[in-house]
């Protein structure tokens, strides 16, 4: 378990003082795909970073499964990182040694013999699916292919914690499914918790499980991902999950709709897991008869789970629609009424 | 065959093997010093992994005083320690003190300037897998700067020859102390410009051998 309590960061810029982080507190469980999302500069990176020291508070503390890792002397906290793997933008692997070498790496720091690191590097290799790239030297490699021997090299030493800096933002959307899908193979497969900073919300709703938005330094709003994109709270958290889950009417049906002279109201519903499936919408048009139109529709997949949201304009007097609106929460929906 | 320059055979190559030997020496020497303060000013500058700005401060000023007195007068500066080392104030192995101590700072700066240029990524990953500073010199730092590095000793040898030449201020003998004392002051045309020739073709094999390492560890 990752514990960050009250942690403050200040920075000293062209002699300004920055505030990094504000009272960041976060707490991440083991087996987690943890996302932290933001704009570049919301302290996304910073505070990744104090997970395994590389940068330390001003103020407050970071647990490590129950130990405090700025309390630690410089010899144990280098114990601690080789349990934590990392993953960069950049891949940061060493131009000078080939695909073997860089995964060797921390083998070798950790005094592994050759036998072990052989086993051990090409099983590697075969798990990131670079069998045949063990003598290539990373200037020869892709983009995503590099990302795979950054991912190989972070996992070489069994670490319990990947942390994942921005590791698809420079790749491509096909190769960045591909990296996505193997950070979740990785989560399943050897029960690494994995902590993903990003400023894609497509990541966090491809593998994640629970999220924090940041903003200027703080963090927003944070919890499952399916509560965090079902109930966007915060302005900031609404424009990332608008992008990926939309819920805007079109702009030609705005325009149809005002044109509609007879009395009517824009019901939003939202549909979770399961209740995608119910009738709900058959049994509004049977039972009360009114004039239902989906002016909008959209169901995404979450993680085991679906969202649908669903507009629909209701055509009938006051009190037929206040019966819809009923009808809907009886079945357990929730719903709000949406303006044009 | 060759012409006649008005000095022994013997001697031409006599002076080039001397030039070698205090070009070779001191480039050894001067190499390692060099690499050690390098390593040093690059961990303790503000953005290094063991920032030390006291440190930092006295070996980047020693560096820059030393850098910034000509070579002849720091040669006739420092005879008393020449003597104090090597016993004598001439002749060849003489020369290597300065030379030494001229080479030194300038390779210094050099792979300074060669360590600095690795990317910040992979000490930040070096770190994050718990290697220690010993670890991260030994292991990232300079396996990522060899190319740079040895861009930066053929820089460095080319101005030692140079250096070499003035070394016979105090009689250190080589291919410039000919030019100069048989060459330049007898108006011996043919012997300067011979010497000159052997100058171009030290620098030209130096220059590309450098290269030639340079480029097969960039593109392996």
């Amino acid at each position: 378990m990752i514990e960050l309590r009250h942690i403050n960061k200040e920075f000293v810029v062209k002699k300004q003082q920055v505030q990094a982080l504000q009272d960041v507190s976060l707490t991440i469980n083991d087996g987690d795909i943890f996302g932290i999302i933001g704009f570049s500069g919301a302290g996304k990176s910073t505070l990744l970073r104090m997970v395994n020291a590389l940068e330390t508070p001003t103020s407050g503390d970071v647990f490590i499964d129950g130990v405090n890792i700025n309390a630690l002397s410089h010899n144990e906290l280098r114990q601690v990182r080789k349990g934590i793997g990392m993953v960069f933008q950049s891949f940061n692997l060493l131009n000078s040694k080939t695909v073997y070498d860089n995964i060797a790496i921390p083998l070798r720091l950790n005094k592994v013999d050759q036998t072990t690191i052989d086993k051990r590097v090409k099983e590697l290799l075969e798990f990131v699916n670079l069998p045949d790239k063990a003598n290539a030297y990373p200037t020869q490699l892709s983009g995503g292919q590099k990302q795979r021997v950054g991912i190989a090299r972070a996992l070489a030493t069994n670490p319990s914690i990947l942390l994942c800096d921005e590791a698809t933002s420079a790749l491509d959307p096909e190769t960045t499914e591909a990296i996505l899908a193997l950070l979740k193979r990785i989560n399943q497969e050897f029960n690494i918790t994995v902590l993903v900073v990003t400023h894609e919300i497509q990541v966090i709703k491809e593998i994640c499980n629970r999220v924090a938005v940041m903003e200027h330094g703080r963090v927003v709003e944070t919890g499952t991902v399916l509560d965090v994109f079902s109930h966007p709270t915060e302005a900031m958290t609404k424009r990332f999950v608008q992008t990926v889950i939309p819920e805007r009417i079109p702009d030609s049906i705005v325009a149809n709709l005002q044109a509609d002279t007879r009395h009517y109201e824009l019901i939003k519903v939202r549909f979770l897991g399961d209740t995608v499936t119910k009738h709900v919408i058959y049994e509004i048009n049977r039972t009360l008869a009114v004039e239902t139109n989906i002016i909008f529709a959209s169901v995404n997949q979450l993680q085991d789970s679906a969202l649908g949201i669903f507009i629909l304009q209701v055509v009938g007097d006051e009190a037929t629609i206040q019966s819809v609106k009923e009808f809907i929460s009886q079945n357990g929906l929730e719903w709000e009424v949406v303006k044009v | 065959m060759m012409p006649d320059l008005g000095v022994p055979n013997e001697q031409i190559i006599l002076a080039a093997q001397e030039t070698l030997y205090m070009v070779f020496v001191s480039l050894i020497i001067g190499s390692i010093i060099g690499l050690i303060l390098a390593v040093i000013l690059v961990l303790t500058n503000k953005d290094g992994i063991l920032r030390n700005d006291y440190v930092f401060v006295v070996i980047n000023t020693i560096v820059n005083i030393i850098r910034s007195v000509p070579f002849i007068i720091l040669m006739v500066f420092i005879l008393p320690l020449t003597k104090l080392l090597v016993g004598t104030r001439i002749g060849t192995t003489a020369a290597l003190v300065p030379l030494v101590i001229f080479i030194a700072p300038y390779l210094t700066r050099l792979f300074e300037n060669s360590l600095l240029d690795v990317d910040k990524g992979i000490i930040e990953a070096a770190q994050a897998m718990g290697a220690s500073h010993f670890e991260i010199v030994w292991n990232f730092i300079l396996p990522e700067a060899k190319a740079s590095l040895i861009l930066s000793v053929t820089t460095g040898t080319i101005g030692l020859i140079g250096a070499t030449a003035m070394a016979g201020a105090i009689g250190a003998g080589g291919v410039g102390d000919l030019a100069l004392t048989y060459g330049y002051e007898r108006l011996n045309f043919p012997l300067m410009l011979f010497t000159v020739i052997i100058l171009v073709i030290f620098v030209q094999i130096i220059q590309s051998i450098g290269n030639h390492f340079a480029f097969k560890m960039r593109n392996h």
